[in-house]
């Protein structure tokens, strides 16, 4: 196998990321890092005009958005240095989503890489399960840090497995050998993995969880990949300079930074979340809430494959069957969802902190789908057309989903809710993040007067100032603070916020929208008009 | 038997896309919609009102105009005052719409059908409630404010501390006294607070105490009382007091006939 298949998955992915990333509205995380981003964009460049003030002046451009790492944003913000504010190629919100998309790309390569181990057909279907969902393919456009760690989580993973040889070599048609010996492990191979946990700490609090699982994962090895293991370890202390390197606010006073950092994860919020005809509000939250979701909003395929793999792992898990690499992929996928079956954990933002959890079983599930079409070889089936019908049967249902409800990525549902309609009637979360409102922003373009209020409800002033300056929102038009103060409304469907509507109705006298994006029938943003104002009723 | 995996598979995939390829046949298009509002701007009345069914097909909003729109949830136990007859607009074939529950409950609580009309993907009968006639709104139908996730015909009231506790005031007729209440949005959730203690009193006597507690599911937070009220006309003032008076609170009340 070589690296030409897993680079030229990635390319495509990064083409499909780029080509469909116009329509996606920016979630209210991205508003926020859109303006860390820019915050630390001019740090740079008073880092490159004037070195010694930059250095010295870390706190006023780097507080922005302090409880988050700062290499993701950094990133953001190198992009748009260069590809709007140099170069003039991109659009704001495309030069700081850019890095978003690489990782991507990165994580189709990497999951490639991890398929490859199986077979080529494995390589291409890996990733293919992992994106050929809405939920998945969504995440993927956005500058947010969730489609970045689960990237680097997997790509931790190949990187500790290449250190301990656990891996095919690139050039070699042979399969697997792992190389037992006590011969060191090869210091470019500790390096870059130091290097990119370094990175995966930089990005996200979700890093803190790999070493455990590589600790574990050495020590479960037989003895003399035991022993390489142990010596691997070692090579993480990069990772903390790394992220230092990387995140100039630590530069003055970490301590209290790194406090600030882990006491806000450590003591984070919980939103309010509508699962199951409930809305959970605190701890303790059900403990199956995680794999109960991913079972509602992937496409039914992908939800059997998935299961199928997690059962195949642990069972040869419980019966010492597992190779070292399939360990691996089992014990970080474990730690990407156990955290959030802790029944404390903050469970909000649909599937996106688990993301891991799917993207490391994608392989093994890729591995008994071609295995589908080799148990039918020996019916006499064609093996390319087994592998053809099971490919089509696995990824068509997610294709049909993107295609069907893509932009509105927080809004999809698979095939064991029942669809969208069949979720509502559950009584699952509509949609998060506010982004949906760009379905309306078009019809407030056209109709609302010069200067117009308008209440965004969920869309925090940060992304309505991205929406402006990409253009999607007229800059005339002006953020509202609550009904009472807009002439128009544009309400995002969340039961917790179920309150909002009436006020608008009493506020503007009418219960009439003036429009509104509907997904089978469901509403997801109404939008409503004072009467008399264009575009009312 | 060594193609049963790939069949599995085949056939799951099969049935995924069969579910996601029809389900729009089972969703009401616009000219759907627009056929039951025009029915329902004929024939309904100014005693009439539509349920939404399920309660989140609201995108009848778009359309239903001259009649007003409810979505409660329970419509064994929903209060449907001054309405005659309820027009239930329901998508029948939608996932788990649960139609037959809807009618089941609607019958539980009395109320007879009429004949029902499809429109494409959408069904529409009318129910007679035979419900008790309402005699006089103390508080006004036409404000709404949502209290457990159900928009409310309801007034907001200040709530005051129990020394100076806030006050609604209206005339009307005696008779069977109804009164609901409850803590608006999220805030009728946090525990830690205190309850919100309602008394009703006619022509300044003491008649009723309601209390509304912070919500916990699955608790009602929309609260009920029935008083008798003396017959004539009475001036009815509602006094709303706690200890925490920071939260938005809504109170609905109406006096039918004996």
């Amino acid at each position: 196998m070589s690296r030409r298949l897993p680079l030229a998955l990635a390319a495509l992915t990064f083409a499909a990321l780029f080509a469909t990333q116009s329509g996606v509205g920016f979630v209210r995380d991205e508003g926020y890092y859109f303006e860390a981003a820019k915050s630390y964009e001019q740090w740079v460049a008073l880092l490159l005009r004037a070195p010694a003030a930059a250095v010295r002046d870390t706190g006023r451009y780097w507080s922005v958005n302090f409880e988050h790492p700062g290499l993701a944003k950094l990133l953001f913000a190198l992009s748009h240095l260069v590809f709007t504010t140099w170069l003039g190629w991109l659009p704001d919100a495309l030069a700081w989503r850019l890095p978003a998309l690489a990782s991507g790309a990165l994580l189709t390569y990497w999951l490639a890489v991890l398929g490859a181990q199986r077979s080529r057909a494995a390589a291409v279907l890996a990733p293919a399960l992992f994106w050929c969902a809405e939920r998945t393919f969504f995440d993927g456009h956005l500058a947010c840090f969730d489609v970045p760690i689960c990237a680097l989580t997997a790509g931790v993973g190949v990187a500790w497995a290449r250190a301990l040889g656990l891996l095919r070599p690139w050039t070699s048609s042979s399969t697997p050998t792992p190389t037992p010996t006590s011969t060191p492990t090869p210091t470019p191979h500790g390096l870059f993995l130091g290097f990119l946990f370094g990175c995966a700490l930089g990005v996200k609090h979700n890093a803190w969880l790999l070493p455990p699982v590589l600790i574990v994962h050495a020590l479960l090895l037989p003895a003399p990949l035991r022993r390489r293991g142990l010596r691997t370890l070692p090579w993480l202390l990069l990772g903390p300079v790394v992220l230092f390197a990387s995140w100039p606010l630590l530069w003055h006073d970490p301590l209290r930074h790194l406090s600030d950092w882990i006491s806000f994860h450590t003591q984070h919020v919980h939103y309010a979340w509508y699962y199951l005809g409930r809305e959970l509000r605190g701890p303790p939250f059900p403990i199956f809430y995680p794999l109960v979701l991913l079972a509602l909003v992937l496409p039914l395929p992908q939800v059997m494959l998935f299961t199928a793999a997690g059962a195949k792992l642990l069972w040869d898990f419980a019966h010492r069957a597992l190779s070292p690499l399939r360990l691996l992929e089992l014990g970080l996928a474990g730690a990407a969802l156990l955290p959030f079956m802790l029944r404390n954990t903050p469970i909000f933002g649909g599937i996106k902190h688990w993301l891991a959890f799917v993207a490391l079983l994608s392989p093994e599930a890729a591995h008994l789908l071609e295995g589908s079409a080799g148990l039918a070889q020996r019916a006499g089936v064609l093996r390319s057309r087994g592998l053809l019908l099971a490919a089509a049967a696995a990824l068509l249902p997610g294709v049909w989903q993107i295609a069907h409800v893509h932009p509105y990525g927080t809004s999809a549902y698979g095939e064991l809710a029942l669809g969208i309609p069949g979720a509502a009637s559950l009584g699952m979360q509509r949609q998060y993040w506010s982004n949906n409102v760009t379905a309306v922003l078009p019809w407030l373009n056209a109709h609302a007067p010069n200067g117009a209020r308008v209440f965004f409800h969920e869309v925090n002033v940060e992304s309505y100032r991205a929406y402006q300056q990409a253009g999607l929102l007229r800059a005339d038009i002006q953020y509202a603070s609550g009904p009472w103060d807009a002439q128009y409304a544009a309400l995002q469907w969340h039961r917790e916020f179920r309150d909002r509507e009436p006020e608008t109705w009493n506020a503007f006298g009418t219960r009439t929208p003036a429009t509104g994006l509907y997904l089978d029938e469901t509403p997801q943003v109404v939008v409503y008009a004072r009467p008399g104002l264009p575009g009312a009723p | 038997m060594w193609s049963v995996p790939l069949l599995a598979i085949a056939a799951v995939g099969a049935s995924a896309l069969l579910f996601d390829l029809s389900l729009p046949l089972r969703l009401p298009g616009n000219r759907d919609w627009a056929e039951a509002a025009a029915v329902l701007r004929v024939r309904a009345g100014p005693a009439d009102a539509v349920q939404l069914w399920p309660p989140w097909a609201e995108r009848a909003r778009l359309f239903v105009r001259s009649v007003p729109v409810r979505t409660e949830e329970d419509l064994r136990a929903a209060d449907y005052p001054g309405v005659e007859r309820l027009w239930l607009l329901a998508l029948p074939r939608v996932p788990l719409a649960h139609l037959a529950r809807a009618r089941a409950a609607l019958r539980q609580r009395g109320a007879t059908a009429g004949d029902e009309v499809r429109f494409g993907a959408l069904s529409l009968q009318p129910w007679e409630l035979h419900g008790p006639r309402v005699v006089s709104f103390l508080t006004s139908p036409l404000e709404e404010h949502e209290v457990d996730y159900v928009p409310r015909q309801c007034t907001l009231v200040r709530i005051g501390p129990p020394g100076d506790p806030g006050r609604l005031q209206a005339r009307g007729q005696g008779g069977v006294m109804h009164v609901r209440a409850g803590i608006v949005g999220e805030r009728a959730y946090q525990g830690f607070r205190g309850p919100v203690r309602v008394d009703v009193q006619v022509d300044g006597a003491a008649l009723a105490t309601l209390t509304v507690p912070p919500t916990a599911p699955s608790e009602p937070g929309w609260r009920r009382l029935e008083a008798a009220a003396p017959a004539g006309e009475h001036a009815f003032t509602f006094l709303v007091s706690a200890r925490d008076v920071d939260r938005p609170f809504c109170l609905s009340a109406w006096t039918t006939a004996p």
